[in-house]
C-alpha cells in the first residue's frame, strides 16, 4: 500500500518536472535574447499586504503590456536574492523589477544582471549606490515619516509618553522613517519616548514586545510604528490589555485602514505601492522598447496620510483621486 | 576559592575511596547542577527585579508566563520527540500551517460544493490540532518505514509545512478572525485572549499539557518504552517493545502540541499569517536542551523544559522591559543555551565520576 502510494509519488513529481521542463524550453526556444518578453519581479515575502500588492500591481501591468512574468520572492534575504537575479539572467529577461533584500547587499546582484545587459528597475527601497539600477523608484519615506510624526504629534496633543516600533534595522527604509518620526518628534519637549525596539517588521513580535514595554511603562499614550504589520500587533497588544492608546503606522494596508474606519488605529501614511509598481512596469517598457531610460534614475513618490477623514477612499494601496 | 576548585577537580579526575570532604563537595556541585535551571531562572528573576521595578509586578509575571506558554507547549511536543532520540525540527512550520488552516476556516470558510461552510471556533481549534497531529504522523512515517534520519525527515517537513501554509493563502494573511455570530463562528479569541480566575487561558492549556505529559512520561508504560527506545533502540527492540510504534505517537504528540501552540498564538494576534512561529522550533529545542532534555536520548524530563522554557521568556522579556537592543537580546540568549549544555556536561562527568566511586 505504502509502496503503490510512492510510486504513485514518484510518478506525479517525474510528471510535473518534465511539464516544467517542457514549459522552459519553450519560452526558450521561443525568444531570442533580444526579443525577450520575459520581466522578472522579485519582492520581499507577499505575507506583507503591500508587497503583495506591488507583486500583483507589477504583474498585471507587465502582462497587459505583453509580457510574460515570472513573480518571485526573496523573504528579504539577499543570498536568495542573488540567485534568482541569476535566474532572471539564465532565463535571458527583458527586465527585472526588484523590490530589494538590502541597501548594500543588493549592489553587487544588480551589477551582475546589468553586465548581463539586463536592466534593473528598484522598487520601494533604494541601493546605496547609483548608475547601476536603471531606475529607483521609492516612494518618499522622509516624507512619509514626517507626515505620520505630525499626525502622531498632534493626536498625542504635544504631549506625554510614547513607544516606538522600529522595522528590521538592516532595511534602509527603517532607520528613515525613525529618522522622519523623531525630526518631527523631539521638536516637542513634552513628548516623551519611554521605550523603542526593534519588531523586526513581524506582527507576532511587535504583539508580544508592545506588551512587554506597556508593562514597563503603564503610562505610555502612544505608539508609533515603522510599518502597518508591526501597528497591527501593537493594537492587538493594546486591545488586549483594554488600554486607550493612540496607534500609528505605516504603508496604508487595507486591514489598517479597515482598523481606522473602526476606530482601532488611528492614521497611517500610505506608500502608492501600486502605482510605483506600475510606473518601474511601464519605464522598464519603454526601456525594453528605444534602449534608453526616459526617466532620472532616482525618483520619489510622495506618500499620503491616512486618517478617519480620508480612509474611506482608499483601496489597495491608493487613494481616489490623488 | 580557587584551592577549593582545583581540589574539587582533581577528587572528581582521580576518584579516591577517603576523601569524604571532596565527595561531599562533589555532591553539593551536582545537586547545584542538576537544579541549575531553577537556579538560572531564579537568578533572572533577582536580576530583572533589581534592575526594573516593573519586572516583578503581579501583571508582568502572568504576561510573561504567556509568552512562556506558546513556547512551553512546543517544546514539551518536541522532548517526547527528543527523549526516543530523535529531532523535530518542523514544529515551527507546523505552528504556522495550523494557524492557516484554523485562520482560513474562520475568515473565509470551507468551500464545499453548494456553498460555504463555516465551523464553530471549538471545532476549528480540534480541526487545526488535527492537521498537527497528521503531519507529525507523516513525519514518523518517513521517519520509522523509509529510514530517513529524522534530522532530515524534519527538515524537509519543515519547508514543506511552511510552503504549504504560504499555499493556503497565496502568500497573504487573514485579517480577522473574529468570526460573526450569525456564521456561529465566534469565541476563536478565548483561548489566546481571555483570562479565567485572572489567569489567561493559555497559561491554563499550558500547564493541562505539562501536567498530561509528566504523568504520560512518568507513570505509564508508554512513556517508560519512550525512555527504553532513546536509551537504547537495539535493547528495546529484543525486549519487544515495538519502537516504530513509539516513534510515530510521539512525532504526533510534537505535531499536535505544535498546531496548538500556533493557534494560542493567532488567536492572541487576532490574524493569522504564513510566517507565523518562524524559528520557532530553535527555541522549542533549546527550551528542552536548558531542561537538561539530552539530544542523544533516553534521559530529559518535561518539568525541566518547562523550566527551561520559563528561562528563555523570562530572560527575553526581561531584556525587552529594560530595553536592551534586539541585537544584544540573540547574543545573551545564544550565550545562556550554550552555558547550560556546558554545565549539562559537567553534570554528566560529576555524575559518573561519584557513580564510580561508591561503586
Amino acid at each position: 500500500m505504502l509502496r503503490r502510494t510512492l510510486i504513485a509519488v514518484g510518478a506525479a513529481s517525474v510528471l510535473a518536472l518534465s511539464a516544467c521542463g517542457g514549459s522552459s524550453d519553450k519560452s526558450d526556444s521561443g525568444s531570442t535574447p533580444a526579443a525577450s518578453k520575459l520581466i522578472v519581479i522579485i519582492t520581499p515575502s507577499p505575507d506583507n499586504v503591500f508587497f503583495k500588492a506591488e507583486q500583483e500591481a507589477a504583474d498585471a501591468q507587465a502582462k497587459k503590456l505583453g509580457y510574460e512574468t515570472l513573480v518571485l520572492s526573496h523573504d528579504d534575504d539577499p543570498t536568495k536574492q542573488s540567485q534568482e537575479i541569476d535566474t532572471a539572467i539564465s532565463r535571458k529577461a527583458a527586465a527585472i523589477i526588484l523590490d530589494n533584500a538590502g541597501a548594500d547587499a543588493s549592489v553587487a546582484a544588480i551589477q551582475r544582471a546589468k553586465d548581463a545587459k539586463i536592466p534593473t528597475f528598484l522598487i520601494d527601497r533604494e541601493i546605496n549606490k547609483t548608475g547601476v539600477a536603471v531606475a529607483q523608484i521609492v516612494s518618499n519615506n522622509a516624507q512619509g515619516a514626517g507626515l505620520g510624526g505630525t499626525e502622531f504629534a498632534k493626536l498625542m496633543g504635544n504631549k506625554g509618553e510614547y513607544a516606538e516600533l522600529t522595522g528590521k534595522a538592516t532595511d534602509t527604509n527603517a532607520g528613515v522613517r525613525s529618522q522622519g518620526y523623531h525630526g518631527v518628534l523631539d521638536q516637542y519637549p513634552d513628548l516623551k519616548m519611554v521605550a523603542q525596539q526593534s519588531a523586526n517588521w513581524d506582527q507576532a513580535e511587535a504583539l508580544q514586545k508592545t506588551q512587554t514595554i506597556l508593562q514597563a511603562h503603564p503610562n505610555i499614550k502612544g505608539i508609533i510604528a515603522g510599518n502597518d504589520t508591526m501597528a497591527l500587533g501593537a493594537f492587538a497588544a493594546v486591545q488586549a490589555a483594554k488600554k486607550n492608546i493612540v496607534v500609528v503606522g505605516f504603508d496604508g494596508s487595507p486591514d489598517v485602514v479597515s482598523s481606522i474606519l473602526k476606530d482601532g488605529i488611528k492614521a497611517t501614511v500610505l506608500q502608492p505601492a501600486s502605482k510605483i509598481a506600475e510606473m518601474a512596469v511601464d519605464q522598464a517598457d519603454a526601456y525594453v522598447k528605444n534602449g534608453k531610460a526616459d526617466q532620472p534614475e532616482k525618483q520619489s513618490i510622495d506618500c499620503v496620510l491616512v486618517n478617519p477623514d480620508n480612509a474611506k477612499s482608499v483601496t489597495n494601496f491608493a487613494v481616489a483621486g490623488s | 576559592m580557587t584551592d577549593t576548585h582545583v581540589r574539587e577537580a582533581s577528587t572528581a579526575a582521580a576518584p579516591e575511596p577517603g576523601a569524604p570532604r571532596g565527595r561531599a563537595l562533589a555532591r553539593a556541585a551536582l545537586l547545584l547542577l542538576r537544579g541549575r535551571t531553577l537556579v538560572v531562572l531564579v537568578i533572572l528573576i533577582l536580576f530583572f527585579g533589581a534592575v526594573s521595578s516593573e519586572y516583578l509586578t503581579q501583571s508582568n509575571l502572568i504576561l510573561m508566563t504567556k509568552h512562556v506558554a506558546i513556547n512551553a507547549i512546543l517544546a514539551i511536543g518536541v522532548t517526547f520527540v527528543i527523549l526516543t532520540g530523535g529531532i523535530d525540527l518542523s514544529v515551527g512550520s507546523i505552528a504556522g500551517l495550523a494557524s492557516m488552516v484554523a485562520g482560513g476556516l474562520l475568515f473565509k470558510g470551507l468551500g464545499v460544493p453548494g456553498g460555504t461552510v463555516f465551523f464553530s471556533a471549538a471545532v476549528v481549534i480540534v480541526i487545526g490540532i488535527a492537521v498537527g497531529a497528521l503531519v507529525g504522523a507523516v513525519n514518523g512515517i518517513v521517519i520509522t518505514r523509509f529510514k530517513v534520519a529524522p534530522f532530515i525527515a524534519t527538515l524537509g517537513m519543515l519547508y514543506v509545512a511552511r510552503g504549504l501554509a504560504q499555499l493556503h493563502s497565496n502568500g497573504g494573511t487573514y485579517p480577522d478572525l473574529a468570526g460573526t455570530p450569525a456564521r456561529g463562528n465566534t469565541g476563536f479569541h478565548f483561548i489566546g485572549v481571555d483570562s479565567v480566575l485572572g489567569i489567561p487561558v493559555a497559561v491554563w492549556i499550558m500547564i493541562l499539557v505539562a501536567i498530561a505529559a509528566i504523568v504520560v512520561t512518568t507513570r505509564t508504560p508508554f512513556g517508560r518504552r519512550i525512555f527504553a527506545v532513546g536509551g537504547n533502540e537495539r535493547a528495546a527492540i529484543l525486549a519487544g517493545i515495538r519502537v516504530n510504534r513509539i516513534k510515530i505517537a510521539v512525532y504526533v504528540i510534537s505535531g499536535a502540541c505544535a498546531a496548538l501552540a500556533g493557534l494560542l498564538l493567532t488567536s492572541e494576534l487576532g490574524a493569522a499569517y504564513p510566517d507565523t512561529a518562524t524559528t520557532y522550533e530553535l527555541n522549542a529545542i533549546a527550551a528542552a536542551v536548558l531542561g537538561g532534555t539530552a539530544l542523544s536520548g533516553g534521559r530529559g524530563t518535561i518539568i525541566g523544559t518547562v523550566m527551561g522554557a520559563f528561562v528563555i521568556g523570562f530572560l527575553s522579556d526581561g531584556l525587552v522591559l529594560v530595553g536592551v537592543s534586539t541585537f544584544w537580546q540573540s547574543v545573551v540568549k545564544g550565550a545562556v543555551i550554550v552555558f547550560a549544555v556546558i554545565t549539562e556536561q559537567a553534570q554528566q562527568r560529576l555524575q559518573s565520576g561519584l557513580a564510580r566511586r561508591t561503586a
